[in-house]
């Protein structure tokens, strides 16, 4: 049994902290939170090329094959940088499609999201502000060979820059996934601002649009998208956390007030140490899930709800607590630690909230 | 990064797993000499002392291996050895600073729990500021004169043997003027009072220490070095035991659960309230970060490494979460949680805490404050946790001014 990353895990998140710390500092970040897009084709065409879109997909593909340790190790990291980017949405859709999709859906999608040519997202939620299955109301209607969709998701991340759509909708009562390009006729998207500009989200309204009656995944890709999109998501919410935690014990050593180091006080230093407690708790739990999911064990479902709600409140807790140990500075525009408060508190209400992943906790250890 | 249990250690962990099903006692073990017999037993099967050295009695079994049996012993409700300090860390002491006429005299007998132990180390006036001690030893030609108040001292009722820190120079800075002994707790000189606590029950003891003896020949490591022994030894026994702890709260778990179902409240099981499941799922999730979080230090420990400073992070993180996870048990059982006797019977069953008695709810609950004080409260966890893993400056402290 080993819990420690590999030698190629660990090169991996070494070259992609050093990139990110080049190429995506802060100055970069807050330039996207002003762009209409919200993003880069430049970076997204470097990811393209250092493998990191294609991480988990078939070498066939064009992809790496690895496995879903490796891409939460890169989550993290765009985490840690407050990086703006589709890259959790694109990943898990296309893993979703390597999982479940016929082989023309698989040479349609991820050579091109591999190559960085696509994105893509999955619109998961609808007015219920439910996760369930059972709350799906989106319809799926045969007319002449082809389905035509109808129905409004919610808070769709990156929807407005996605080439391709996941959209769970009913036929009948037959649940199914629906790959939708997002240029058919009868899609309309309104994107929303939100409190983190990074991660972007928008109204997708599906008004009776057409997509071929086999661009479907069974139902099962359901599961699958909520289990590894909250493991993505812990996996950057970790990273933002890490970031804070960073930020906060170094300016404790540097900020002098009564004529010492804040962090030689007890009082900030007792909270730095419960905020690596909260890090390393949500290290193991990120990860421990990734590697559940990623080798088949039989309670990775049950780890990634763990991850996400766990994951949720800690780094809510550790990114507040950085700002509370740097005092007035922390809560200033021009300080860099909002990005990465407002990165973890933007992820927790996406992939299933904590309160979604504590009832399907229950489900599954007291039925 | 593979979780996944070698081979090897699954064997183990069958074979483990299969002995102590069989060999369990099916009665429950009332008296000393019973819980000695089964001590004894699972001594003889090698379950005892797994990581000491196979010179001194152990099996020099790796960390994983010392987790799986205490994995396999907590899932088995089985009676947890006796001895546990004697055997988790004073042997270990004596091994790495003891002379040979002290290995050849103490070692085996720890492992056999012939001899029981108890540490003499807090003292009244003594207690995060272990350091300050007034115990004394004083050098008499042939022994030293211990006086001196414990107190905090775990089995001191039946222990035959303590390790000892007492002040040996009062005329050096506190730390330095420290030594460590092997201390007979059946002499004249040492009386011993239970200690009821606020469980109600006595797991403590004060212990009175008037014109007693420590041999020469029982000084553990240079006279003055007791500071530094004490240091090196304290954080011995965390880790191989996270993984029993966590199946322990599992089972506790499994047990709220049955409580939840048939409680009702407003006509409906507690289950079915969603404010409990929302509690529940809560909770598990925590106790579920416990268990990864053990796989991580142990996995650690596996590869060689010595956790040093970060099993405080370790120590700080189960022993609050036992807190909440008792308060939260109880806030979901409501008033049968606090029954002791005469309740429904499903929600008076057993429960077993850290502290290894089976007992109630209300026993766990309260139990569980004890956590966060012993072998180091949180606040000092977390000062050392501040200072020694995230390099953050030493507070200025009085008692380094004054000597400054």
């Amino acid at each position: 049994m080993d819990f420690s990353f590999s030698s190629d895990q660990q090169l991996l998140k070494n070259s992609a902290r050093a990139f990110l710390d080049e190429h995506v500092k802060p100055a970069q970040v807050r330039l996207l939170w002003d762009d209409p897009r919200g993003e880069s084709e430049a970076l997204w065409k470097e990811m393209a090329q250092l493998g990191w879109l294609g991480l988990a997909l078939p070498e066939d593909a064009g992809g790496s094959a690895l496995g879903l340790v490796e891409t939460a190790i890169l989550q993290e990291e765009l985490g840690r940088a407050a990086c703006p980017s589709p890259y959790l949405s694109t990943v898990l859709a296309a893993m979703a499609i390597d999982r479940f999709g016929s082989p023309a859906q698989k040479s349609r999608w991820l050579p091109a999201v591999a190559g960085g040519g696509a994105r893509a997202t999955v619109a998961l939620m609808e007015r219920a502000l439910d996760w369930s299955p059972q709350s799906i109301e989106t319809r799926a209607e045969e007319r002449g060979g082809k389905v035509a969709l109808s129905g409004v998701k919610q808070f769709v991340p990156w929807a407005h820059v996605a080439d391709v759509i996941l959209v769970p909708a009913l036929s009948g009562s037959t649940l199914a996934v629906y790959v939708v390009e997002a240029s058919a006729p009868g899609v309309s998207i309104t994107p929303l601002t939100s409190l983190d500009p990074g991660t972007r989200v928008a109204q997708v309204t599906l008004d009776g649009a057409a997509v071929a009656a086999e661009a479907k995944l069974p139902a099962d890709a359901l599961a699958f998208l909520l289990q590894r999109g909250a493991v993505g998501a812990a996996a950057e919410m970790l990273g933002a956390a890490r970031r804070c935690l960073d930020m906060a014990v170094e300016y404790a050593k540097v900020r002098e007030q009564f004529g010492q180091p804040i962090g030689s006080f007890q009082a900030i230093r007792h909270k730095c140490a419960e905020m690596l407690l909260e890090v390393e708790n949500s290290h193991a739990a990120t990860y421990y899930a990734a590697w559940a999911l990623a080798s088949g064990a039989e309670d990775g479902a049950l780890a990634a709800s763990v991850a996400k709600s766990y994951v949720s409140d800690a780094s809510r807790k550790v990114c507040g607590d950085a700002i509370q140990v740097h005092g007035g500075i922390g809560f200033t525009w021009e300080y860099d630690l909002h990005l990465y408060f407002k990165r973890a508190k933007a992820l927790e209400p996406l992939y299933g909230d904590a309160e979604h992943h504590r009832e399907l906790i229950v489900r599954r250890v007291a039925s | 990064m593979d979780l996944n249990l070698s081979p090897e250690d699954r064997a183990f962990r069958d074979q483990a797993r299969a002995w102590f099903q069989r060999n369990v006692p099916r009665a429950e073990l009332k008296t000393l000499e019973e819980r000695r017999a089964w001590h004894r037993t699972m001594y003889d099967a090698g379950y005892v002392g797994m990581g000491w050295p196979t010179e001194y009695g152990g099996r020099g079994a790796t960390p994983m291996q010392q987790a799986i049996a205490a994995d396999e012993m907590a899932r088995a409700n089985a009676p947890a050895p006796i001895n546990g300090l004697g055997v988790g860390f004073i042997g270990p002491t004596i091994i790495i600073h003891g002379t040979p006429e002290q290995k050849q005299r103490y070692l085996r007998k720890i492992l056999t729990a012939e001899e029981m132990w108890c540490q003499l180390y807090s003292e009244p006036n003594s207690g995060s500021d272990l350091a300050s001690l007034r115990t004394r030893a004083e050098d008499r030609g042939d022994h030293f004169l211990v006086n001196g108040q414990k107190i905090w001292t775990s089995g001191g009722h039946i222990a035959d043997w303590g390790i000892l820190l007492a002040r040996s120079d009062p005329g050096v800075a506190k730390h330095k003027g420290i030594s460590c002994f092997l201390f007979d707790m059946r002499q004249p000189g040492v009386q011993v009072r239970p200690l009821k606590q606020i469980t109600g029950s006595s797991e403590f003891n004060e212990v009175f220490m008037t014109n007693a003896r420590a041999e020469k020949r029982d000084l553990i490591g240079r006279l003055g070095q007791g500071w530094e022994i004490a240091q090196t030894t304290l954080g011995f026994e965390r880790g191989g035991n996270s993984m029993a702890r966590v199946t322990r709260y599992a089972s506790a778990f499994d047990r709220l659960v049955d409580a939840a179902k048939k409680i009702e409240r407003g006509g409906k099981p507690l289950l079915e309230d969603p404010v409990v499941r929302a509690k529940l799922g809560n909770v598990y999730a925590e106790m579920e970060v416990q268990r990864y979080a053990a796989l991580r230090v142990l996995s650690a420990l596996q590869k060689g490494a010595s956790p040093g400073a970060a099993s405080s992070i370790t120590k700080l993180s189960y022993s609050e979460f036992e807190k909440r996870y008792y308060e939260l048990c109880l806030e979901i059982l409501g008033p049968y949680g606090q029954v002791t006797d005469g309740g429904l019977e499903e929600t008076t069953l057993d429960v077993d805490s850290s502290s290894g008695v089976r007992s109630s709810w209300a026993y766990a609950f309260l139990w569980a404050r004890a956590g966060t004080i012993y072998s180091g409260s949180s606040e000092i966890q977390k000062n050392v946790i501040g200072e020694r893993v995230l390099g953050l400056p030493k507070e200025i402290r009085a008692d380094r001014v004054a000597k400054a």
